[in-house]
């Protein structure tokens, strides 16, 4: 009840912040605010108070909808859904924030597709019926279209266009695995289902099983994103307005790792066994080809976006090397990266308030005339190529500490992707905020100032005691068990055929 | 005839009654409104005759006709797009002086012929029922004879329909030489294999069927009809003719098991493949708005196509809930957005020319109007929220039962190529619009249509139970 709650809480209030702001302009803001800050509190409370135990998946919400393919309305939380929705909803309050003067056109409409895009994220990190899952995976992007195509910089149309075709067509690959799920179900069972946990219980034959993984896999590698399909990300990032950005990098990117992990690793274990070598292959490739491209942009957006496949690479990377301790580094990096890529957006956002351009070549000496905003922009730089202290280290270090015992040579090449980092965050900042001061700007706002430290102050606890975010996620995946079971079983076999 | 079969025939028996009134009324008095309250009247009861028959067992009324439930689901769909089409034209004729009895008599025939495809179980009230559909259609595309491209539209849209009924006519006596019978069941499975004169009769009635359905290589015609007939009549011909005619396809389809035949099966892959990636291709270009959706309809009936790449005929109840849950879905999606463009141009009769770019802005300006609009073009895209996506997931539920994986292939390539232009479309209501266009405020009656649409669309879209539990009862 729970979730549906919440989300039916944000998409009312952003109708109610649409209708507002016909009858009374500037309403918007505050009702967009106030329900974000409301709903959030509610959400933790409710989740203090409950005493179910979150390790594992806990059926919030079953109702049937359509009956006729019985396809259920059905939610359910665990500890990862929990960490992801606590993510998105600090995330909508920074967005509501850097919007506060940014939009000045149909701020109503903004609003309300803002927060309808939160609540369709959240629908996303906990549906279990996996056709409901597919409904909120395509519904959330409908607001976040709008978001680009409406309040985006010069090339909006263009970008938005690629982003929706590029997540519609892969999804669509994604449907058909799911369909083809639920008739597997219906052939050893007699009985169509849609429900998660059916699922697990299926027993799919291995040739089969890699179809339906690939076609999961596919829709997330596209969200995550992954190499080669990852060019709809740099255009929707740079034209969207800063707040898209915020949500797109903060935690768009993340239901592709949260769906990589909740339905990839888990109901297809083999499969992803199976695969891993590649998946870890094409992750390695985006870490380092995203800290190349990354480090030859001139737009501040841009390298930021580069700078996010390279990032995800890693929680690829993590994911598929089925280890614990990867897995709880994965965890890290996505809330992390999270947070990061989100400040590192709205302060380009608020350089592009001040200078009105977002070209490293038009920036330059800032630290003169604003110390606090420079001070900010390094440490978030800093958190990016993981200074130790700060959460991205931890996330990065475990991530290629587990996956080294199964990717020796690729983590290798991956902890190349760290020294990549380092260098485009000091281009970053210094082609920004060092050398000859060309026009001094105002300083942070006591508005930005928040934003700012409501993105640091997370970053730097998890930083320097993760065991906050990793005693929730202590446990392996269910994925993992099993497949060290289906390991172990195909050692012994080997084993056998070697005796 | 006995009362059974006089019950099963009461809708059709009304509408060709409710025609005679209509002449009646006509040699009596020629007045708008007396002839529209009867057509709409006689639609009304002709839907509340056909409701009785959703719980009804198939009924042979002679040897013609088989009234069965799923042609009774097929009919309340024409019935309700007729209605539709009905207040619509009000709208485009309130311009005029003249009064037009006639369109309303051939608007009614047109549903009868439809009615007579939907229920027909034999060749002879197959081509009765096409030709009255034709006839009449003929009729009203050319109707506003004053108009720029009506002389143009209608010859066009007369021979080609002609040549296409005189193909079909071969194709039915082809059939009727090898086989004997006219009726649609046949005894034995497997008919024609190596006889080249039953599978040309069978390619040449599919000739005729593909050219009303608008499917490449016969669908030159669509674009130029669509644009240059009045919009109500466009209407009518994205849905009243193609839910008939698609019914009676499958109808004849599955009746004759011409399924069981490869290399028709090969036929109508390559027809669906093609179907839909040049329709979507074409349409890419277009800037006017009912020329789209003409290229549209033609991916349309291609994706529908694949229902009838039947792999076990276990499968036919499904078959029939794809395809009627499809149309019903297309139908509303095509509905929706042409009486928008009738209420956008508030019946001034320039829809033909209404251009992509005319509709800048227009959600700042008549947002529910463009909230229509949206529905609309979401549910032809097939993204949810809207029927278009269920009758997506119906169709890719059975292709991925069935193992059709390159007609899939071909859906998704095709669905990706057509999201260019509707959400081209849909970001052109939302960009900023200079200067606000001079809009004509629309009448209360428009109002409730628009939002009866809107609504319906959404919750069908969200709830689409409602549908899918009726068909699976039928």
């Amino acid at each position: 009840m729970m979730i549906t709650l919440v989300m039916l809480g944000l998409f009312l209030s952003g109708t109610l912040a649409w209708y507002a702001e016909y009858k009374k302009p500037d309403t918007a803001k505050w009702i967009a605010l106030v329900a974000v800050l409301t709903i959030s509190l509610a959400f933790v409370v409710s989740l203090t108070a409950s005493s179910l135990d979150y390790s594992s998946l806990q059926l919030l919400t079953r109702v049937s909808w359509i009956a006729v393919f019985n396809i259920e309305f059905a939610l359910a939380v665990d500890y990862l859904s929990i960490i992801l929705i606590l993510l998105t909803l600090v995330l909508a309050f920074i967005c509501v924030l850097v919007s506060w003067r940014e939009i000045t056109s149909q701020v109503g409409f903004y609003y309300f597709n803002l927060l309808a895009t939160v609540a369709g994220i959240i629908g996303v990190f906990t549906a279990v019926d996996l056709f409901l899952f597919f409904f909120f995976w395509e519904v959330m992007l409908l607001p976040m279209t709008a978001l680009i195509a409406i309040w985006g910089h010069e090339n909006r149309h263009f970008a938005a266009i690629k982003f929706f075709i590029f997540t519609q067509v892969s999804s669509v690959l994604m449907l058909i695995a799911i369909i083809a799920m639920a008739y597997w179900h219906f052939a050893q069972t007699g009985r169509v289902s849609f429900f998660y946990q059916d699922w697990l219980a299926l027993n799919i034959p291995l040739q089969h099983a890699k179809f339906a993984m690939l076609g999961f896999f596919i829709a997330f590698a596209v969200k995550l994103p992954s190499v080669p399909v990852h060019s709809w990300l740099p255009d929707a990032h740079t034209q969207a307005p800063t707040a898209g950005s915020v949500l797109l990098a903060g935690v768009l990117l993340k239901t592709g790792a949260y769906g990589l992990i909740r339905f990839v690793v888990e109901l297809f274990p083999l499969a992803s066994e199976w695969f891993a070598p590649m998946a870890a292959m094409l992750a390695v490739i985006s870490v380092l080809y995203g800290a190349k491209m990354a480090f030859a942009q001139q737009d501040f957006k841009r390298l930021v976006a580069y700078s996010s496949i390279s990032h995800m690479g890693f929680v690829m990377l993590a994911l598929f090397s089925f280890n614990a301790l990867a897995y709880q580094g994965a965890i890290i990096t996505i809330v992390a990266h999270g947070l990061s890529s989100a400040a590192l957006f709205s302060l380009a956002g608020m350089l592009y308030v001040r200078i009105h351009s977002r070209n490293l070549r038009d920036m330059g000496g800032l630290w003169q005339s604003a110390p606090r905003m420079g001070g900010f922009a390094l440490a978030f730089a800093a958190a990016a190529f993981g200074l130790p202290g700060l959460a991205n280290f931890v996330g990065e270090f475990l991530s290629l500490v587990g996956a080294f015992h199964r990717f020796p040579l690729f983590v290798i090449f991956a902890a190349i992707g760290l020294i990549g980092s380092a260098i485009y965050g000091m281009v970053l900042f210094q082609s920004s905020f060092q050398g000859p001061m060309q026009k001094p700007v105002m300083d942070l706002s006591l508005r930005e100032l928040t934003v700012m430290l409501s993105l640091f102050l997370p970053l730097l606890i998890i930083g320097l005691y993760p065991n906050m975010v990793l005693q929730h996620v202590e446990q392996t995946p269910q994925g993992a068990k099993v497949h060290v079971a289906g390991s172990s079983s195909m050692d012994s076999q080997n084993r056998k055929g070697g005796e | 005839m006995d009362t059974e079969m006089i019950f099963a025939l009461t809708p059709l028996l009304l509408v060709a009654f409710g025609i005679v009134l209509q002449l009646l009324l006509i040699a009596w008095r020629r007045s708008q409104y007396m002839i529209l309250g009867l057509t709409i009247w006689v639609l009304l009861c002709a839907l509340a005759a056909n409701a009785s028959l959703f719980s009804q067992e198939a009924i042979q009324v002679t040897r013609l006709l088989k009234v069965d439930s799923y042609g009774a689901f097929a009919l309340a769909l024409v019935a309700l797009s007729a209605l539709v089409v009905c207040f619509v034209s009000k709208q485009v004729f309130r311009r005029f002086t003249e009064v037009h009895d006639e369109y309303y008599v051939l608007l009614l025939l047109v549903v009868l012929g439809a009615g007579t495809l939907i229920f027909s179980d034999h060749f002879a009230s197959l081509f009765l029922g096409f030709e009255l559909l034709s006839i009449a259609l003929v009729g009203l595309v050319g109707y506003l004879r004053e108009e720029q491209h009506a002389v143009e539209t209608g010859f066009k849209y007369l021979i080609l329909s002609a040549s296409a009924s005189s193909f079909m006519l071969l194709g039915i006596a082809f059939i009727y030489s090898q086989t004997g019978s006219l009726s649609f069941p046949v005894e034995q499975i497997g008919p024609m294999h190596g006889n080249h004169f039953h599978l040309l009769g069978v390619l040449l009635l599919f000739v005729g069927i593909a050219f009303k359905l608008s499917l490449v290589p016969f669908h030159f015609w669509t674009p130029d009809v669509y644009q240059g007939a009045p919009t109500p009549i466009t209407m009518l011909l994205a849905t009243v003719s193609k839910v008939a005619i698609f019914v009676v396809l499958i109808k004849v389809w599955l009746g004759q098991q011409y399924f069981a035949n490869g290399q028709l099966l090969q036929l109508v892959s390559v027809v669906a493949v093609l179907s839909m990636l040049i329709g979507n291709i074409l349409a890419l270009q277009q800037q006017n708005i009912k020329r789209l959706l003409g290229y549209s309809s033609i991916a349309h009936m291609g994706y529908l196509l694949i229902v009838l790449v039947v792999v076990s005929s276990k499968s036919f109840d499904f078959i029939w809930q794809t395809a009627l849950f499809y149309l019903a879905a297309y139908a509303l999606a095509s509905l929706s957005i042409f009486v928008a463009l009738v209420v956008y141009t508030a019946g001034s009769g320039d829809e033909q020319d209404i251009e992509m770019d005319s509709w800048q802005g227009l959600f700042w300006h008549k947002p529910l109007l463009s909230a229509l609009i949206i529905m609309a073009l979401l549910s032809l895209a097939g993204i949810p929220l809207s029927m278009g996506f269920i009758g997506k997931f119906y169709l890719l539920s059975y292709a991925t039962q069935a193992g059709l994986w390159e007609l899939i292939a071909a859906l998704i390539i095709g669905s990706g190529i057509s999201l260019f232009y509707y959400l081209r479309l849909i970001f052109v209501l939302f960009s900023s619009s200079y200067e606000a266009p001079k809009l004509r405020s629309y009448s209360y009656a428009n109002y409730l249509l628009v939002v009866l649409l809107a609504i319906t669309g959404l919750t069908l879209g969200l709830y689409p139970n409602v549908i899918s539990a009726l068909l699976i009862s039928l």
